[in-house]
């Protein structure tokens, strides 16, 4: 490897190792709080709920839980870490090194996608185990999951960037994306909803993701697949490039 | 730029610093730093000192003027310039979640120093800052004193050609402070260029080359520990200080000194 490989890959490393490090909360409690949803809203509820445009329940809920670890832990890792980082100051070692705005910008990044991929691909190995799960459309699913887990990364390191306590990356988490994704149709389908909130529901960006990576699993989707794909690329791309611009300007970063 | 001419250690020409708050912390610095040499930087409080400190590192972005660490750009040629730089803060921001040998692996990785030489460059720091006993403990584990040690050997481990030290030895113990002198000593012997910040005169005065004084943002006096006090009219490089501070009644000469009691 030259010097910029071995940077790059400790930079990236050292993502990795901080939350393997705490993987109990890291990877288990979100694997158990899924484990959890799929106990309730699948088996429970479900079998009262029976089908959802000919889908068993558990399993039309299911890729939307999947979507939903991946996405809130790929957010939450780099929201954390650059946030804890800044606090005591040891961002300063990464910052005053050799390494381009590029190459910290996509260590950050990789470090949550590779947590929410971890946790994702668990759920999804835990939820084979218990139902039938499909996978329909695995050329719409990779790139999909690859996207939303992507979108979440660069979402959760422009919060952490721009946090200046731990209430802001709370705040964001717990008050605008968690709602967002409930709200989005993890656990139903937008056409049950009464108006204006099925309306409404076609306003909200992670609905489209949602219906993506469902799409993958079970083929069934409320949305076209192609126009989906397409904005959710153009979103990805658009934040990254905001990131790196802050990166660029050391934005919060640097005094 | 006619005064970057010729290799320097640090070159720094009309350096600015304002913050976005309008506080200008730099207005117009310039120095330099001759390969090889011990260089003090002193000044009260809020001087300037960490941000000139943190322009060279890249902590901070200058508004104004020019860097370069051994002729290479610091904003321009950043890369180049943070790679001869070894930098100690004057807080220790060590990261919670790694232990001691991870904390000096993984610096020496950001700055592209392959596995094998980290392996034996940690062992080596572990050993000389009596550490190694402690490499497997998390940092947050350790004492005042131990993170200071780690700090510095963080930064040596890439073997930077300037090492920038910002009060290494605020609230250590005297043994440990002697130890740092020592160490600084010998590694500036062996052809490490050092720019040491201290509020300790005596520490300045005992290791410095040369020192400069910097108040409110600007270099108001440069040169020898000798010259500077000749400069301010004093005895000693403390009461030129204070002189530069606008302090001369503190000086020790004022204190009147209570006669032993015979018995």
């Amino acid at each position: 490897m030259n010097t910029a490989q071995i940077r790059f890959a400790t930079l990236w490393r050292r993502e990795v190792n901080r939350f393997m490090k705490i993987k109990k909360q890291t990877i288990g409690a979100p694997l158990l709080e899924t484990f959890l949803y799929i106990s309730v809203f699948g088996a429970a509820l479900g079998s009262r709920i029976d089908k959802l445009h000919g889908i068993d329940y558990v399993v039309f809920v299911i890729p939307g839980l999947i979507m939903m670890s991946f996405s809130i832990n790929s957010f939450a890792n780099n929201s954390s870490s650059i946030l804890q980082q800044k606090f005591q100051g040891a961002i300063q070692d990464q910052l005053s090194s050799p390494a381009s705005p590029l190459e910290l910008l996509l260590a950050f990044s990789l470090g949550g996608f590779v947590r929410g991929l971890l946790v994702a691909m668990l759920t999804f190995i835990a939820a084979s185990l218990l139902v039938d799960l499909p996978v329909d459309h695995v050329l719409v699913l990779i790139p999909a999951l690859f996207l939303v887990g992507f979108f979440f990364a660069q979402l959760g390191v422009l919060i952490g960037v721009r946090a200046e306590q731990f209430d802001d990356v709370a705040f964001a988490q717990t008050f605008i994306l968690q709602p967002l994704i409930f709200l989005g149709g993890v656990f139903y389908s937008a056409t049950l909803l009464p108006e204006p909130f099925q309306t409404l529901t076609h306003f909200n960006p992670i609905f489209y993701m949602i219906n993506l990576v469902r799409y993958g699993f079970v083929g069934f989707t409320e949305v076209s697949v192609a126009l989906s794909l397409l904005a959710l690329t153009a979103a990805t791309a658009a934040l990254f490039l905001v990131n790196l611009r802050l990166f660029g300007r050391g934005y919060r970063l640097r005094a | 730029m006619h005064r970057l001419r010729g290799v320097k250690a640090l070159a720094v020409d009309k350096l600015e610093k304002r913050y976005p708050t309008g506080v200008e912390a730099l207005r117009g610095v310039s120095l330099e730093i001759k390969p090889g040499e011990l260089f003090g930087l002193l000044g009260p409080n809020g001087a300037g000192k960490s941000t000139l400190i943190h322009c060279t590192t890249g902590l901070a972005q200058p508004t104004g003027g020019e860097i370069q660490v051994f002729g290479h750009d610091a904003i321009a040629n950043y890369a180049d310039a943070r790679q001869a730089v070894g930098l100690a803060p004057q807080e220790p921001n060590l990261d919670w979640f790694l232990t001691v040998a991870e904390t000096l692996d993984y610096h020496a990785g950001y700055f592209g120093m392959p596995k094998r030489e980290r392996r034996e460059r940690t062992k080596e720091l572990l050993e000389t800052f009596s550490l190694t006993e402690k490499a497997d403990e998390r940092t947050r584990t350790l004492s005042g004193g131990m993170k200071r040690r780690l700090i510095l050997a963080r930064a040596m481990m890439h073997r930077p050609r300037l090492l920038i030290l910002d009060e290494p030895t605020a609230g250590v113990d005297v043994e440990l402070r002697l130890e740092l002198w020592h160490y600084m000593q010998r590694i500036n012997q062996e052809g490490t260029t050092i720019l040491l910040t201290t509020h300790y005169l005596e520490e300045a005065e005992q290791l410095c080359d040369r020192i400069a004084f910097i108040n409110e943002g600007r270099i108001v006096g440069e040169g020898t520990s000798a010259q500077l006090s000749a400069r301010y009219g004093v005895g000693n490089l403390e009461d030129a200080y204070l002189a530069l501070v606008g302090r001369k009644e503190l000086s020790r000469s004022h204190i009147e000194v209570e006669a032993e009691p015979v018995s």
